[in-house]
């Protein structure tokens, strides 16, 4: 957990709210079948626990199947039933990039404004990089199921199927066009119209929606003769109207009976009724950027345009509900069906409040028929305030929570809503976003607080979404770039991250190691192969145990393990198994320092190679080679003295040279000194006695004695 | 630093799997229009492992699924290795695993690609430990296996005993671990290990290695792991190695103890030849060239070799001139294969629990 605050008795971080929901009960099926005597709990992987469950022993002795015990893993909380486990991973390896992008930019910016002294430093391109960023982000979201679009065109299909939609990119959509989009709040009516558009269906689950309804009345239509019979068509008709979908409403008033050819002629005025409100829909002004192509609705850039073209269209359907035609339609509900979509269009607050199903749905229909000239979050605000005391809800959706939180300009609340609706994966990316434009979020993000132990708001979620990314096996290698973005404990929760990844596998280690010296963290690297080379060494791996302490330069180890190895070395450097020994010493390498004690090893293995050429005949040039070695190996101080008595025994051949003795008078001199070094060594209580015949020592000193005096002659 | 889209056009898909994939091989096709690809897969959240056949649909453009799962086969432990060989009837799957067995798989790719189990070997004493790398003989009757723990294993089957018999070829006692094999010829086959060591054997001379290449040469700055090996069939005397710190490099047998550095930190030259300073999981020899034939190549030349590495670079090396770079993921790619048949498609896994396929024209 992120640094733990000085005051202890509030040292809680994430706050545990006294007041949650009563505790909720799950069985457990082990599957045992004796009473339970012991119960131990720990965390696994990720989400999951590890409950261990001991039964207790059969009173009678005898041994049954399932005594014993059992360890079941336990995961907690199925996570959002609407993203899959994968997914989210999906997002997290996605958001990767833009983020680093981001904090990178982040960075340049703030250093050149440093340097350029301005006051601001998010001007020119920066709205350019939040928009990028959120735009990622968004692609990110997008459900997998790819939607199956019908080639043909169904008249009887009014409502089409696209992708799925989720929460999770409602509310980025929604963060998006609050804060992203470089602020002209004018066209923010208008891209909600088109949000709820796309998600309205979310809402289903939870409230009556038009969405719904459509859906419910589709499934109707294909045993439907006539339609304009069915009141049902009519409602769902002027709810799809009241919210703003004009493409649907004019499909489906094309559906009216009176379009027939059979009935065309004695409907006709009826029929010349149906199609003047459908053309008037079809070219209802809007206050927009853009409209997608195909899209009904005549789009406006400037307000004084609009506003001609708004009193043009109202005047119109004025005209039209104060027409006479009225009198000649002898449809009754094609008539009531048709004024009352009129008195949308007017705007009537009655009728828009009993079109739509929610206060969102209601509020949309404000925008569109009322006042679509609301700008500002303001009476934005209380707009959505009235909405809901016309719609009260009995429970809140959680993109509702978000919306309120957003208008309320309240960033801890929208903090909140995105936290307990979405995660922590929401909050650490959407903070980029809120801070985007806002100097008091700003401050109140980044200021550095007492009670979170000292840092701002913006760390805090950025770690607990380290954290979460750490406890998986596969999302721990992302956490470095969050932690690595947060500037007060980043880094020693990196450390310990690092430190704490199993080195049992070459290919996750390296993988840490790699981590480090992106970052720089010489120290962790040369702990993590310290562990690795212990490990390794302790499994047997001498080899790989060798390499890793090597390259951690710790010498205190390997002289430790030099001294193991020497044990063995003695009883094993035979000449068949000289091969495997071969592998180890060519590791160690020539170069000392990171050999360690086991530079003798070295030594030893040159003395070995050419005594063995002396057996295989070729003759004196390799003795003289081999004394040599066993002179530097006698003279060398890190060759262990248990060495000493085994290195001459070995050489007897060399000392006892038939041609000419191969030693000289000082080189036997330095010999015999150490063998007497060795005889008094023999009298401490902790020598080492090396498996030799007993006359060793004698028949070395003998073969000592007789070379000197021939050393001594032959000068 | 070239990079490929530039000079030839390149097709990447990237396919998301959810699942960690610990080995990716193509699989050679029964006839010509075919395309499978092994893929040994990792399930984290609910710990299985598994190997899976896939089709791949050769069209790029097409609008079906890239991947469609023919067979599936459960393994015992994670795989550490995967290798595949061309065999008739069917193309032959050697993999090793975390927990020390190796595991000869058939896949019956003419009737639906039903994968099965050939034969096994977990018993006790195969290795102690992970298998670190294996390799199958071409024509598959044959298979190498080496650990950290110095075994080197082989591995012979002739197809109806469903327990494999093994012969240790050498016992290194943990003093020396292999982490890289590759076959050069029926009877011998190179290893690699710590150090960057490459050791060469000789079935017809026991008792160990033949030859053995002292990977001291970067005078005892950094040394690193081979982690991968490739002898190319006309060029025997020459064994391809890549291993830590972007090393890549060339040890000619008959050219004693200096290396051929294609890359790596410790060459000393001009620091834009250096591709990637993090581990290069795999290397092979890239077959697929728009040069003239290989046989123009001088024979001292090192052919063209294709590399995946940690730092998520997928490039192609050729000696003398600048790198060509195909990929570069913001996440490791931790293997690849280039199709044997078709040079021009490479299959590789991502570290982020994808695939990405490449067909280069």
């Amino acid at each position: 957990m992120p640094g733990v605050s000085s005051d202890s008795a509030r040292g809680a971080l994430v706050p545990l709210s006294p007041e949650s929901p009563g505790a909720a009960v799950y069985p457990l099926r082990h599957g045992l079948k004796s009473p339970i005597s012991r119960l131990s709990i720990s965390w696994s992987r990720g989400n999951s626990l590890r409950v261990s469950l001991f039964a207790a022993p059969s009173s009678d002795g005898s041994v049954n199947d399932g005594d014993g015990g059992k360890v079941v893993e336990v995961k907690l909380g199925g996570g959002d039933g609407e993203i899959s486990e994968a997914h989210w991973r999906r997002i997290a390896y996605g958001s990767v990039s833009p983020f680093a992008l981001l904090q990178s930019r982040k960075n340049a910016v703030f250093s050149l404004s440093k340097m350029s002294m301005t006051s601001s430093p998010y001007d020119g391109d920066w709205w350019d990089y939040i928009m990028e960023y959120s735009k990622d982000i968004n692609a990110l979201l997008v459900n997998q199921k790819s939607a199956s679009v019908p080639v043909l065109d169904d008249p009887k299909s009014v409502i089409t199927k696209g992708e799925e939609p989720t929460s999770l990119k409602a509310a980025w959509e929604l963060l998006e066009m609050f804060y992203a989009e470089k602020p002209s709040h004018s066209w923010l009516p208008e891209r909600l119209v088109d949000w709820l558009a796309d998600y309205d269906s979310l809402f289903s689950g939870t409230h009556p929606t038009v969405h719904s309804k459509l859906v419910d009345f589709q499934k109707e239509l294909v045993n439907l003769q006539v339609v304009e019979d069915d009141p049902k068509y009519w409602e769902v008709v002027s709810s799809a109207l009241a919210v703003g979908w004009l493409n649907i409403v004019v499909k489906m008033l094309r559906l009216h009976g009176s379009y027939r050819l059979d009935q065309l002629s004695n409907r006709e005025t009826e029929n010349g009724l149906v199609e003047a409100v459908a053309v008037l829909i079809s070219k209802m002004p809007r206050m927009r950027l853009e409209q997608e192509a195909g899209k009904l609705g005549e789009c406006y850039k400037a307000k004084p345009d609009f506003v001609k073209a708004w009193e043009k269209w109202r005047g119109q359907i004025n005209k039209l509900d104060s027409s006479a035609f009225w009198f000649q339609c002898a449809h009754q509900q094609t008539r009531e069906g048709l004024r009352s979509m009129l008195q949308i269009m007017l705007g009537n607050a009655n009728s828009l409040c009993s079109a739509t199903y929610n206060w969102i749905e209601l509020y949309i229909s404000h925008f569109l028929y009322m006042r679509p000239l609301t700008v500002g979050l303001e009476s934005m605000y209380s707009l959505a305030q009235k909405s809901i005391q016309l719609k009260p809800m009995a429970s809140a959706h959680r993109l509702m929570g978000l919306i309120i939180g957003i208008l309320g300009e309240n960033t801890e609340v929208v903090l909140a809503e995105c936290l307990k609706g979405f995660g922590p994966w929401m909050v650490a990316h959407a903070i980029e976003l809120l801070t985007a434009g806002s100097d008091h979020a700003e401050m109140l993000l980044h200021e550095e607080r007492q009670n979170l132990g000292g840092i701002s708001i913006e760390e805090l979620h950025r770690l607990v979404y380290a954290q979460v990314l750490s406890s998986f096996p596969l999302t721990w290698q992302i956490a470095p770039i969050y932690l690595m973005s947060c500037m007060k404990h980043g880094m020693v929760l990196l450390q310990i991250l690092l430190s704490k990844q199993p080195v049992q596998d070459n290919q996750l280690l390296l993988k840490s190691i790699e981590i480090c010296r992106l970052y720089e963290l010489h120290s962790v690297t040369s702990n993590i192969m310290k562990i690795a080379g212990v490990h390794h060494w302790k499994h047997g791996r001498k080899g790989s145990g060798v390499f890793w302490l090597q390259q951690a330069r710790d010498e205190y180890r390997l002289n430790r393990i030099a001294l193991q190895l020497f044990d063995s070395v003695g009883k094993t450097i035979s000449d068949e198994s000289f091969k495997q020994w071969e592998g180890l010493i060519q590791l160690l390498g020539s170069d000392s320092k990171t050999a360690g004690g086991l530079e003798f090893l070295h030594k030893y293995r040159d003395f070995k190679k050419s005594l063995r050429q002396i057996h295989n005949g070729k003759a004196t040039d390799s003795a003289r080679q081999a004394v040599e070695s066993l002179i530097s190996l006698m003279k060398n101080p890190s060759t262990p003295q248990r060495f000493w008595l085994p290195l001459l025994y070995d050489s007897l051949k060399l000392l006892n040279w038939k041609e000419r003795p191969l030693l000289n008078v000082s080189q036997t001199n330095l010999l015999l000194n150490k063998l007497q070094e060795l005889s008094m060594a023999r009298l401490r209580p902790d020598f080492f006695e090396s498996e030799l015949p007993p006359q060793a020592l004698n028949s070395v000193r003998l073969a000592l004695g007789t070379n000197l005096g021939r050393a001594i002659l032959e000068e | 630093m070239a990079f490929a889209e530039s000079q030839n056009p390149l097709r990447v898909r990237r396919i998301p799997q959810s699942r960690y994939i610990d080995a990716v091989r193509w699989l050679s096709p029964v006839s010509p229009s075919d395309r499978f690809a092994a893929i040994a897969y990792f399930d984290a959240e609910t710990n299985s492992p598994s190997i899976e056949i896939a089709y791949v649909d050769p069209n790029p453009q097409s609008s079906s699924p890239t991947l469609t799962l023919q067979s599936s086969w459960t393994s015992p432990s994670r795989i550490s290795s995967l290798k595949t060989a061309h065999s008739t009837p069917q193309p032959l799957l050697a993999a090793a695993t975390f927990s020390g067995s190796l595991h000869i798989l058939a896949s019956d790719l003419i009737n639906g690609g039903v994968m099965e189990s050939e034969a096994t070997v977990s018993e006790l004493g195969f290795h102690s430990g992970p298998v670190s790398a294996v390799d199958l003989r071409e024509g598959g009757t044959e298979c190498v296996s080496v650990g950290e723990d110095g075994r080197v294993n082989l591995v012979s089957f002739v197809g109806d005993s469903s327990n494999l018999s093994y012969r240790r070829i050498f016992d290194a006692k943990g003093l020396v671990g292999y982490t890289a094999v590759k076959w050069a010829s029926p009877s011998e086959f190179a290893t690699g290990g710590y150090g960057f060591g490459i050791q060469w054997w000789d079935q017809r001379t026991p008792g160990g290695p033949v030859l053995q290449f002292k990977g001291n040469w970067c005078q005892g700055k950094t040394s690193g792991i081979v982690h991968s090996i490739d002898i190319h069939p006309s060029r025997k005397h020459t064994c391809l190695a890549g291993g830590s710190s972007g090393t890549v490099f060339a040890w000619d047998r008959r050219a004693a103890q200096q290396p051929i550095v294609l890359s790596g930190a410790e060459t000393g030259e001009a620091p834009n030849s250096l591709l990637s300073e993090s581990e290069v999981w795999e290397v092979q020899y890239d077959r697929y060239t728009r040069r003239s034939n290989i046989s123009n190549i001088s024979s001292t030349r090192i052919l063209p070799v294709m590399i995946c590495s940690e730092d998520g670079i997928l490039a192609v090396i050729e000696q003398g001139e600048e790198p060509l770079e195909l990929l570069a993921e913001p996440c490791a790619i931790n293997s690849f294969d280039i199709d044997q048949q078709n040079p021009s498609n490479v299959i590789c896994s991502l570290e982020w629990e994808s695939l990405a396929i490449l067909t280069r024209s």
